[in-house]
């Protein structure tokens, strides 16, 4: 094993075609192709494998540069963390050092930024944060957003990534789906646009809810979406399951989603929409 | 087949958003295992009742067990971590109400949820007779919107 790896760091460096002593601790492998990449290398090509296309997890800060016109975002003054419902002995000390270890205040960051010079009210969820799961924290982080999208009339756009709702929080983070969907009707009757964009992986309570209720739903190239995961349901109807299942594009054939976007192309398609929609 | 094959997640999602406009009073009755989207699907209630000894949660506690521990055989243990009991429910503020299951003979007892089931729709229909639609759908939003498990910091 230790020696493929080395042989690829080779064969990767040799590519680049660089003597830079690069150190360990700054490599990422491809879950896809397998190959050592180079962390910068990666972050430069948007977080996209430059070996095979694969598109990489991004943090919510990437996104945001990725998407927000600079310097616009401000998130809103919106200060709130689990109260354990359960009363599960481990799960605040979790909360508390994944907020350490990622800089994230939760799974989800809210706030306003402009696309293009258009203002919006943004979501953007972070797989960093334990699976970018919804509890009661990103619940209420996603109605009070969409709620404010409905008192500054902005288009509303959500990044989703989830493993769905979270589970240390039980049947309080189950109601989330409820409260956000909810709060989703107020901002249809106000004719307001909403533009959710699924990344990888999409899943669970998140799915079925706020994640594909978009006026406009897109979504990234080869992004995993589905309520159940594949296992589950190939073990509980006892059979195997299409080719594809659950793939963005397989979605986009049977229409689930309206688009699948490259993400370079993401800000310049969301701005579109949103002067359509005007 | 078919259902699986295209997802059920949009339609959890569609079935919650449509319930949430509903211009009539909604009152949903857990009387059994209640467990993850689907049952919340049609849980979207003005008045949200379950009877004494259902249980409604986030996911049935082998599907906990399985995701939390990668054990489903630990069903037991995530059972009682789960607070999904309908008086665990009812502290949190998820359901409005809980109709008692006496011990009686079984048939006598069936009898007597049923008209205890009765007597509360009846009783709830006739509280919200006088509302208009607009209050009656805003009284579900708040009911759900106010459901806050966190602390300010």
């Amino acid at each position: 094993m230790i020696v493929d790896k080395i042989k690829k760091r080779e064969k990767s460096a040799k590519n680049k075609k660089t003597n830079v002593d690069i150190p360990i601790g700054k490599w990422v492998k491809c879950d896809k192709c397998k190959e050592i990449l180079y962390k910068d290398t990666v972050r430069e090509n948007l977080s996209i494998c430059p070996n095979c296309g694969h598109y990489f997890r991004m943090h919510i800060n990437k996104r945001l540069e990725l998407i927000a016109d600079k310097d616009t975002y401000k998130r809103f003054d919106i200060n709130i963390e689990t109260s354990n419902p359960l009363e599960l002995e481990d799960y605040p000390k979790k909360i508390k050092a994944l907020k350490e270890k990622t800089g994230l205040e939760e799974a989800v960051a809210s706030g306003t930024c402009k696309i293009n010079g258009e203002p919006v009210v943004i979501c953007i969820m972070d797989s960093g944060f334990m699976m970018g799961s919804m509890g009661a924290v990103v619940g209420e982080k996603i109605t009070y957003a969409i709620e404010q999208a409905i008192k500054l009339k902005y288009p509303l756009i959500i990044f989703t990534v989830s493993g769905g709702a979270r589970m240390q929080e039980g049947i309080i983070s189950l109601m989330q789906m409820a409260k956000t969907t909810a709060a989703l009707t107020k901002l249809d009757e106000a004719g307001l646009l909403y533009i959710s964009i699924l990344t990888d992986p999409t899943y669970g309570g998140v799915t079925a809810s706020f994640a594909t209720l978009g006026d406009i739903v897109l979504a990234e190239p080869g992004a995993m979406i589905g309520f159940a995961g594949q296992r589950v349901i190939s073990q509980t109807i006892g059979e195997a399951l299409p080719e594809g299942f659950q793939t963005a594009e397989f979605l986009l054939e049977h229409g689930f989603i309206d688009k699948i976007v490259e993400r370079k192309d993401l800000k310049e398609t969301i701005y579109k929409l949103i002067q359509l929609n005007k | 087949m078919k259902q699986k094959k295209r997802d059920n997640g949009e339609a959890i999602a569609k079935s919650m958003f449509e319930m949430a406009k509903l211009k009539v009073p909604v009152i949903a009755i857990v009387i059994g295992e209640g467990s993850s989207g689907g049952a919340l699907a049609i849980g979207v209630g003005n008045r949200v009742l379950m009877l004494e000894n259902a249980i409604y949660s986030i996911l049935s506690p082998e599907g906990y067990a399985s995701i939390l521990w990668k054990d489903a055989s630990r069903s037991k243990e995530a059972a009682e971590k789960m607070k999904l009991t309908a008086k665990d429910l009812y502290n949190f503020g998820v359901i409005d109400k809980i109709i008692k299951e006496p011990q009686i003979d079984e048939n006598d007892m069936i009898e007597k949820i049923a008209q205890d089931l009765k007597k509360e729709i009846k009783s709830t229909i006739s509280q919200m007779k006088d509302k208009t639609s607009e209050e009656i759908v805003e009284e579900r939003y708040q009911k759900f919107r106010n459901i806050q498990y966190f602390n300010n910091i």
